[in-house]
């Protein structure tokens, strides 16, 4: 397994080069640089003024020359400027946006993964039973429902409609990751449980999902598993129902969660765009679709990179993983 | 046992602002890029809106556009001496320049006295090819002459026409001064711009970041806290000379809270969250719908702002010219053919009065009495007639084989612009012109090869705004010599092409002109052409949407002023003994 795990740890290497040299062509190549929004909008700007500009941004030079400006920096460690910050690419994104992205999205996928789990199989074991139909139904919804659609009556339930209902007892701020008027010499748990308020509605509606997408792909593999030949085999033998579930059954069906959980790992730092979106969660999601837009290349570069690498090795992790929770698989 | 309270509060969800504790919660959609940058390397109006809280300046404009001193002793004038224009012997203007004294209490947010050195060093950064200023004008024609510590004059040469009404800017030498000499040691012999670029972000990000913030200020508030992505908090600045008269009475505190999420950002009014919002935040829909639910909670405002909405009409290249595009009949008949009353109606409730000038209705200079193209469908029949072109079969006007078909193009996901296109596209079909709707990203349509590339073909008609200052109106967008071509590497804003030799020259006359009411005369004559030739089609001005609750004073703007931050000083609440000086307009 050490040499398998090498030669793919090797090979990552030049895909990296060309995943980079692929995000970097394709955002260079898109209409429009930093220097066209500044222009626009500004009658008093000269021809002299944008070819000033566009030299000093480096925009007058080819896509490819920018390129290997790039890596040649960012192989010693320099990536750059952020354009609209003003701080550095990498600070920006691993100092200012990442934790807030891994607060929201890691226990989203913890509790949602440990609540969906055991009703996946709850659902599977009580197939058409009135429960199985509520789960069922209930993850339907929760999968077809828009986040912001879901998201949106959710704010509006907890910051308009229920504070006016009860007088102001029951309320849950509307977006934001804090009070901006809570006191900087705060005790520590009072800027917890502040936090936690921000956090409640987006990790709701976060994990909403998340349990409807684990259930029913649970429920799928359980059930999959309960019809396998070993399955009836060991219940002929006589075994008692829950030895057969949670000894023979359960340990295959879960070996596909792992691939789930494996690839949604990268998309967790990713953020979630459209949740960190409607409750201005200033996350992974927001920062990379505002750096496309605005042409912030450098932050680009930073946060699709690091998405290009965490994709290429929990996808080796995922694979080695199957190695322990599948016998029959061996990398020798 | 009150910061108890303060902390419950808090943990219940109740917000601090307001009158409690004499701060001031305003939400806006956008998030600086930077604060305080002396030299505005970007552009953006939130930025605009946040700096008129910490910065000063010599003389600043009010809600009416009356300039009023502000580092400055007096505002400087003609009859006061302080503004004086020279002339040749042939009676044209060859310079002018001002004067001013700063006022013995100007101090930074440190204590350090404000001098003419802080005016000095911002002027020569501001023209240093290092410094990646969007543009220089007119700074790049200034020069300073110290008279003494306090007392300068800055010459414009060639003269600069709105030299009364606008002031250079200052930064602080004090502090920024030995990192520039380190800067300026570092990149003096760099021949590659990106080194140099990077060079200057570690300077400017030193001073003007959430991590960084500005170390002083000279305006009536100084940034205390910058949580990134979340909020931005600046406290009053007991150094600032012009705070009102018992400014305890006033707000405090002054806190943004970034929403990006513009549909968040209402709930947030919604749930009382918010005092106020930025001019930079709602939509025009969101507005309306604010207003229905006001509820005696918050007041929701449209102030007539500077953003012209039209539609550019592509004179340019042979598609163009087999569509008669280049002729002003054709324009004039495009434009009689669309009901703008009943678009502003049905749209806008009537708040965005139609316009048939790109001069700012509230510019001195705006024409009022020029055609105003009122929706006359028989009146643009005859004139497509006149041209040749006649119904066909399918009632869409045809002439040599070639049917009236026009490209109709603007910012894709813009709901208004593009609900605003569909009500055009139905009354452009009643008198025969079809409509095709191709609409782009806004990178395309403001990117390199679209608009300024006309003679291309790549679209008819073109829907997007400028900004109209009624200050400093020029008629630049319409010179001939502003038509983008491979010759001047298509920078220019005059997108449509139109060139009218009698413009060209008023143009250029209307820009040497310093005295008032001569260059009124001058731009009656230029609105009064471009009427009749309308290279562009005139739709509104836009209104900008903002709310604040009851109480709330000298929260105001207007197109002059642009930002409520013109006035930060005396923002305060009525019921803390605030007192009312503006209202908004």
């Amino acid at each position: 397994m050490g040499t398998y795990a090498l030669r793919r740890v090797i090979q990552m290497i030049p895909l990296l080069f060309v995943i980079s040299l692929l995000i970097f062509m394709l955002t260079a190549l898109q209409p429009g640089d930093p220097v066209d929004q500044l222009v626009f909008g500004n009658s008093n700007i000269t021809s002299e003024d944008i070819a000033r500009l566009k030299a000093a941004y480096g925009l007058d030079q080819a896509w490819y020359t920018r390129y290997f400006f790039w890596l040649k920096q960012a192989l010693t460690g320099n990536f750059g400027y952020s354009q609209d910050f003003g701080i550095p690419a990498w600070d920006f994104v691993f100092q200012q946006r990442l934790p807030n992205t891994l607060l929201l999205t890691v226990p989203a996928l913890v509790i949602s993964t440990l609540i969906a789990v055991p009703l996946g199989i709850f659902s599977a074991v009580r197939q058409y039973s009135a429960l199985d139909y509520v789960l069922t139904f209930f993850a339907f919804v929760a999968v077809s429902a828009p986040v912001f659609w879901v998201g949106a009556l959710a704010l509006y339930f907890f910051a308009v409609f229920l504070p006016q209902a009860t007088g102001g007892m029951v309320s849950l701020p509307p977006g934001g990751l804090g009070s901006p008027e809570l006191p900087a010499d705060a005790n520590w748990w009072v800027v917890v449980l502040d936090k936690l308020k921000y956090l409640l509605l987006p990790l709701m509606i976060l994990m909403l999902r998340e349990i409807a997408v684990t259930l029913r792909f649970m429920r799928a593999n359980m059930l999959e598993t309960l019809t396998q030949d070993y399955v009836r085999t060991a219940r002929a033998k006589g075994l008692a129902d829950r030895r057969v579930l949670y000894k023979h059954a359960l340990r295959n069906a879960v070996t596909p969660i792992v691939t789930l959980l494996g690839l949604s790992i990268p998309g967790l730092f990713g953020g979630a765009v459209i949740t960190e979106t409607v409750f201005s969660w200033p996350g992974m999601g927001k920062a990379i679709l505002d750096a496309l837009v605005s042409k912030d290349f450098n932050v680009v570069m930073v946060c699709l990179m690091m998405l290009a690498l965490l994709t290429v090795v929990f996808q080796l992790l995922t694979d080695l993983a199957y190695g322990l929770v599948d016998p029959r698989i061996r990398y020798s | 046992m009150k910061k108890t309270l303060a902390l419950t509060a808090f943990l219940l969800g109740a917000a601090l602002a307001g009158p409690a504790n004499n701060s001031l919660v305003i939400g806006t959609s956008q998030e600086p890029p930077n604060i305080y940058d002396p030299w505005n390397t970007n552009n953006l109006a939130v930025t605009s809106e946040i700096n008129g809280y910490m910065t000063a300046s010599l003389i600043g404009l009010d809600d009416d556009g009356e300039p009023y001193a502000d580092i400055a002793t007096r505002v400087p004038s003609i009859a006061n001496g302080d503004y004086k224009i020279v002339k040749n012997a042939a009676g044209d203007v060859v310079r002018n320049s001002v004067t001013y004294t700063i006022r013995k209490d100007a101090k930074w947010s440190d204590g350090t006295p404000i001098k003419v050195a802080d005016f000095q060093f911002w002027l020569r950064l501001v023209n240093d090819d290092r410094v990646p200023v969007p543009d220089r004008s007119p700074w790049n024609r200034a020069k300073i002459t110290v008279a003494d510590n306090d007392t300068f004059t800055i010459t414009y040469e060639p003269p600069y026409l709105f030299a009364d009404q606008t002031s250079p800017s200052l930064a602080p030498s004090h502090v920024m001064g030995a990192a520039w000499n380190a800067f300026d040691a570092k990149t003096k012999n760099e021949k590659d711009a990106k080194v140099i670029n990077e060079e200057w972000k570690k300077f400017i990000s030193a001073y003007t970041t959430a991590r960084n913030l500005p170390k002083v200020v000279a305006g009536p508030f100084r940034p205390t806290g910058w949580r990134s992505g979340n909020s931005l908090t600046m406290t009053r600045n007991p150094n600032y000379w012009g705070h009102p008269k018992d400014q305890d009475k006033y707000v405090q505190t002054v806190t943004y809270r970034f929403i990006p999420n513009t549909n968040t950002l209402k709930v947030n009014i919604l749930s009382g969250q918010l005092d106020a919002v930025s001019a930079v935040g709602l939509t025009f829909d969101q507005g309306v719908d604010l207003a229905r639910n006001e509820r005696g909670k918050y007041k929701t405002y449209f102030v007539p702002g500077a953003v012209w909405e039209h539609i550019d009409v592509n004179t340019r290249g042979q598609k163009a010219k087999d569509l008669d595009m280049d002729d002003p009949r054709m324009r004039q008949a495009l434009l009689y053919s669309i009901d703008r009353d009943a678009l502003v109606k049905a749209l806008f409730q009537g708040r965005q009065a139609v316009s048939n000038s790109w001069v700012n209705p509230i510019s001195k200079l705006y024409k009022k009495d020029v055609n105003d193209y009122n929706y006359n469908p028989a009146r643009a029949k005859q004139l497509f007639a006149a041209l040749g072109w006649t119904p066909g079969p399918d009632g869409i006007l045809q002439k040599g084989g070639k049917k009236l078909s026009l490209n109709f193009s603007t910012t894709a996901g813009n709901t208004v612009r593009e609900r605003v296109q569909q009500i055009l596209q139905a009354q452009w079909k009643q008198v025969g012109v079809q409509v095709n709707i191709q609409n782009y990203p806004s990178s395309v349509i403001f990117g390199p090869d679209f608009l300024s590339k006309g003679q291309e073909g790549k679209w008819d008609l073109a829907m997007y705004a400028w900004t109209g200052n009624p200050i400093f109106e020029e008629g630049n967008l319409f010179k001939g010599e502003g038509i983008p071509t491979a010759a001047n590497g298509y920078s220019g804003q005059n997108n449509p092409g139109w060139n009218n030799a009698e413009f060209n020259k008023l143009h250029k006359q209307a820009q040497v002109e310093f005295n008032l009411a001569d260059r009124i005369k001058l731009f009656d004559r230029m609105q009064a052409i471009w009427n009749s030739e309308v290279p562009s089609l005139p739709l509104y001005y836009r209104v900008n949407v903002y709310t604040k609750v009851p109480g709330l004073v000298n929260y105001t703007f207007s197109a002059y002023t642009l930002y409520p931050s013109w006035n930060s000083a005396k923002i305060g609440w009525a019921s803390r003994g605030a007192v009312e000086e503006y209202k908004q307009k």
